[in-house]
């Protein structure tokens, strides 16, 4: 397995305001998978992403990325290990404004000796001619691409998205997906898509229900329908 | 990454060219100013002390009642000392300046032309650079002194007249009333026969001590030879005067030691207010990014390379400004045109600007080191925050978010508004501060102006003050005194005090004495420069004794022209071992018929007055420079942070827009409450810059011999703050014209 988390819990505040979002979540994820969280509002989908990719950290239980124990590292050694194997897309797409499509994908390049091919990459997503364009220049699927492409250009391991459609609309948020489909076939990433939306799950291999900051379902998609022919995104 | 992310800096400053075109600037002029300054300061420092070598200074100087004898001035060589006769003679001439003139000198204090050539026959001259400017006089001219007239053959300065005062206690240089000359021996012997002095000649002698005795052994030798020889009793030392107590010497390399100081530390203190607004202007884009900056920690960017990134530009704009600021104050507009002030005050010769290494250093790595460590601590804390914390642009929960508001909504959104912006406040009060500062230190030199030039001709009762070397045996009209000049060191120099025996009854001073060897009343300007009041000790040394003498202060007259203390004429007659009738000192409502040679010097109401007025002529540009420099730093610090804040209020703005504020409204919730903060700022900053100016001043103008009364008038306090609301006004509304090009789309943009 790629990713395995056990028996993971996380909880907020203390006291009156003590809450426990995550409450011993388990599961795993296969190399070069393609798994969609999805759960309620507040079920804790995100803070469990977020503690997969380091940015949280869980009160116990262990993440193990490739048998490498995350749970527990330093800042230091976090910020290396989201280096390494990590990229994040958010729903914000959070691009500097004065650097143009491809300097904001270069920005990220710099961070690994083997990063993919910028111009390919840039192809692949349709952004080719959009590279010398500011983010104020761009529509809002454009700009989510470019954060897509600059999550993708150091090569990650694992890709974390945290509602990566949820500020497009229907036919954009379809491209943007296909391009995920596309990416994972192409580089073999594997990816964790944290999403509302049901009807991404029909797309993926694994799926993941969290209810009340526990695994309710996870099961695997052995009808994996194709992104482009999703409905009602 | 960070060649990539360095793309944006162009960007970064053609997006914002005007805020940092200002702030690049001050910068520039700041740099400016102080390598400039500091610049001309180290030149005069250096250049002063090498043509005092050159020119083979004296190392001190002493006057005698009559001239040594052979024997006496071959003992003292033997000795090892190196000795010359600088005897003078002063005269009045027709345009009522007094010009002092010496026979050439071979071997001491060696005169350094400017033009010209020294004088070789009967009939030439050679003039002091000061007041050949001060004349008009050039080579060639003629000059009439006495009875003959003489042509200029040469222009130009003597080391031991660098400060032209004609009288060691003289507070202010005239050169329009002062000069000196110097004519060949035969001349020189001449004018002497001739009588046509205003006074007697005076018998100084100048010595060089060759590292063979030291000044007191030199002093012990010439007190043996009066002592010695009692049929000599007139041959009495007057004055002893090591160059290093001469006001005279080395007074333009002090005057600019204190301005070296100052313009070092000065420009210390303008950078970090420069780099903590730069540093303002970081955070509000660091805020405006932390979605950007979180989302790169995601990606696993660290810290330090995002710190390192938000430091190169503000560290790059400093530093070029540094370099233009320097360039600058390197160039001929630069230390060249600041030692023009000096040239225009001081008999110094022409000095090439010296380049001090340090000053380049300063100048270039200054501005960027104190940018680095302020924006430094600064930023630090801004990008210690977690990844998911930016990302999510949460706003720290501070005690301030905290504290429970009562009143209108305006009122309540105004508060928290004020406390939002904490930091830019403090940076506006920060500016505000040294702005006043600067404001405070122009003002205090205008006022010292005023008071010096009111009180001194105001203080001054009578209209001649003659000071005898021979008095006659009965005063002849006026008012009978005995002065006997003593010494008192404030802050590293050395100045003339007048213990001036008076009468009780006598019409000049408000000097009420009393009988008693002990007891003294001061002149105000005394209090003043010594920082001395009623009950203190006050200790004077008297050159002449080698002695020291103590006095309780029990009154301070209202006397702003000279350094005096005053005791019962009789008291201090029996003090010094003088007769029951002995005077040296005439005060005089109108001019007395006295023999020339009799006196040392006369001193007239009218001399006061013009070397009052002195003063407010040489600070007047100082005064309107500083004020600008003020006014100008004031407003560009008070604009850029007001505007900052008005940006990172630009979503707000917006918002409120959409609700439908209108632009009035819109003012009075974040513009408007900033005139609070202003005024408040400025009813502290005014008394406490005003007390820090005061407490600073005295060091900055501790070589002048004056009395430093710097109590402003209640109306100059009310001035100053309401020209600080004016200012404030006019940035306000220069600031809503960027409020009213916040259009409600702004919410929408900031939202992508």
């Amino acid at each position: 397995m790629y990713l395995v988390v056990k028996n993971l819990k996380k909880s907020y505040g203390e006291g009156g305001s003590f809450m426990e979002v995550l409450k011993g979540v388990d599961f795993s994820v296969e190399k070069g998978a393609m798994c969609v969280i999805q759960g309620t509002s507040g079920s804790g989908k995100s803070t469990l992403l977020n503690c997969i990719g380091g940015l949280e950290e869980a009160d116990s239980g262990s993440i193990y990325v490739e048998d490498v124990e995350v749970c527990g590292l330093s800042r230091e050694k976090l910020s290396d290990y989201r280096r390494a194997n990590l990229g994040f897309v958010f729903q914000f797409y959070n691009l500097v404004p004065n650097l143009t499509v491809k300097e904001n994908i270069q920005v990220c390049e710099y961070l690994t000796n083997k990063p993919l091919d910028l111009h390919e990459l840039m192809d692949v997503l349709g952004l080719t001619e959009h590279q010398d364009k500011f983010p104020s220049q761009l529509s809002g699927g454009q700009q989510q691409r470019c954060a897509i492409a600059r999550a993708l250009v150091k090569n990650p391991k694992l890709l974390l998205c945290d509602e990566p459609t949820g500020a497009l609309d229907s036919a954009t948020s379809r491209d943007i997906l296909v391009l995920l489909e596309k990416i994972n076939a192409k580089y073999g990433t594997t990816m964790l898509i944290v999403t509302h939306n049901n009807s991404i799950r029909n797309m993926v291999n694994q799926v993941i229900f969290l209810k009340d900051g526990q695994v309710r379902k996870n099961y695997r998609n052995d009808a994996r329908v194709p992104a482009a022919e999703l409905e009602d995104l | 990454m960070q060649k990539i992310l360095r793309k944006r800096f162009l960007r970064e400053l053609k997006e914002n060219r005007y805020r940092y075109l200002a702030l690049g600037f001050l910068i520039v002029m700041g740099m400016y100013i102080v390598t400039g300054l500091v610049g001309a300061a180290e030149t005069i420092i250096e250049g002063t002390a090498k043509a005092a070598r050159e020119n083979r200074l004296e190392d001190g100087q002493f006057s005698v009642f009559a001239p040594l004898d052979e024997q006496e001035k071959k003992s003292l060589e033997k000795a090892g000392i190196t000795l010359e006769e600088h005897f003078y003679l002063d005269y009045t001439l027709l345009d009522a300046s007094i010009l002092r003139i010496f026979s050439q000198r071979d071997k001491i204090d060696l005169v350094q032309i400017d033009m010209g050539s020294f004088p070789v026959k009967g009939g030439e001259i050679l003039l002091e650079r000061r007041y050949c400017e001060e004349h008009g006089i050039a080579v060639g001219d003629t000059v009439k002194i006495g009875s003959f007239d003489y042509t200029v053959t040469g222009i130009g300065t003597a080391p031991d007249y660098e400060s032209m005062i004609r009288n060691f206690s003289d507070s202010a240089v005239d050169s329009l009333q002062f000069g000196f000359g110097f004519v060949t021996k035969e001349d020189y012997e001449e004018l002497k026969k001739s009588g046509e002095s205003i006074s007697s000649e005076e018998y100084f002698y100048a010595y060089l001590l060759n590292g063979k005795v030291t000044h007191q052994q030199l002093k012990a030798l010439l007190r043996d030879f009066f002592v010695e020889n009692t049929d000599r009793s007139v041959c009495k030392m007057t004055r002893f005067v090591p160059a290093a107590d001469n006001p005279r010497i080395g007074a333009a390399a002090d005057d600019k030691l204190v301005e070296k100081a100052a313009g070092l530390a000065a420009g210390v203190i303008v950078l970090i207010l420069f780099a903590y607004v730069i540093s303002v202007f970081t955070v509000h884009h660091i805020e405006k990014e932390s979605g950007v900056i979180g989302t790169l920690y995601a990606m696993g960017v660290r810290k330090k390379e995002l710190m390192l990134h938000y430091l190169t530009l503000p560290v790059l704009l400093t530093f070029t400004a540094g370099i233009i600021g320097t360039a600058l104050g390197y160039s001929s507009f630069g230390a060249a045109l600041q030692m023009s002030s000096t040239y225009g005050y001081f008999s110094v010769p022409r000095i090439s600007v010296h380049y001090k290494l340090y000053l380049l250093l300063y100048g270039l790595a200054m501005p960027p080191l104190v940018t680095v460590c302020t924006n430094y601590l600064v930023i630090r804390k801004k990008l210690d925050r977690p990844a998911l914390f930016l990302i999510r642009g949460e706003q720290k929960n501070t005690k301030v978010h905290n504290i429970r508001l009562r009143g209108s909504f305006v009122r309540v959104f105004r508060i928290r508004q004020l406390l939002r912006e904490k930091r830019t406040m403090v940076t506006v009060f920060g500016g505000m501060f040294i702005s006043l500062l600067i404001v405070m230190l122009s003002l205090n030199c205008y006022i010292l102006c005023v008071h010096v030039k009111t009180e001194n001709v105001e203080d001054t009762k009578f209209a001649y003050m003659y000071t005898y070397k021979y008095p006659e045996a009965d005063v002849q009209g006026g008012e009978e005194a005995y002065g006997v000049v003593m010494k008192k060191e404030t802050l590293g120099y050395n100045f003339d005090v007048l213990l001036l025996g008076i009468h009780k009854e006598n019409p000049y001073f408000e000097a009420a004495v009393e009988k008693g060897k002990s007891k003294v009343l001061i002149s105000s300007a005394m209090a003043q420069k010594y920082g001395l009041r009623i009950g203190d000790v006050l200790t004077l040394y008297h050159e002449e004794d080698d002695r020291y003498y103590a006095f309780f202060i029990e009154g301070i007259v209202e006397y702003s022209a000279g350094f005096f203390a005053f005791m019962d004429i009789d008291s201090m007659r029996e003090m010094l071992g003088q007769d029951e009738t002995y005077y040296n000192v005439v005060f005089a409502e109108r001019e007395l018929a006295v023999d020339s040679g009799r006196l040392y010097s006369v001193l007239s109401e009218d001399e006061v007055e013009k070397s009052a007025s002195v003063f407010a002529a040489q600070m007047k540009n100082m005064v309107i420079m500083l004020l600008a420099v003020s006014v100008l730093m004031f407003v560009v610090v008070m604009y850029l942070m007001m505007k900052v804040m008005i940006d990172r209020s630009a979503m707000p703005i917006s918002l409120f827009r959409v609700f439908g504020y209108k632009q009035k409204e819109i003012r009075k919730l974040y513009l408007d409450g900033n005139f609070f903060v202003i005024a408040a700022s400025a009813l502290v900053g005014i008394p406490l810059s005003k007390a820090v100016m005061d407490r600073m001043y005295p060091y900055l103008v501790s070589n002048i011999a004056c009395g430093i009364n710097l109590t402003f008038p209640w109306e100059m306090y009310v001035g100053i703050f309401v020209s600080v609301l004016l200012l404030y006004f006019l940035v306000n509304r220069i600031l809503m014209l960027r409020v009213s090009r916040i259009l409600p789309s702004e919410v929408l943009k900031n939202r992508e």
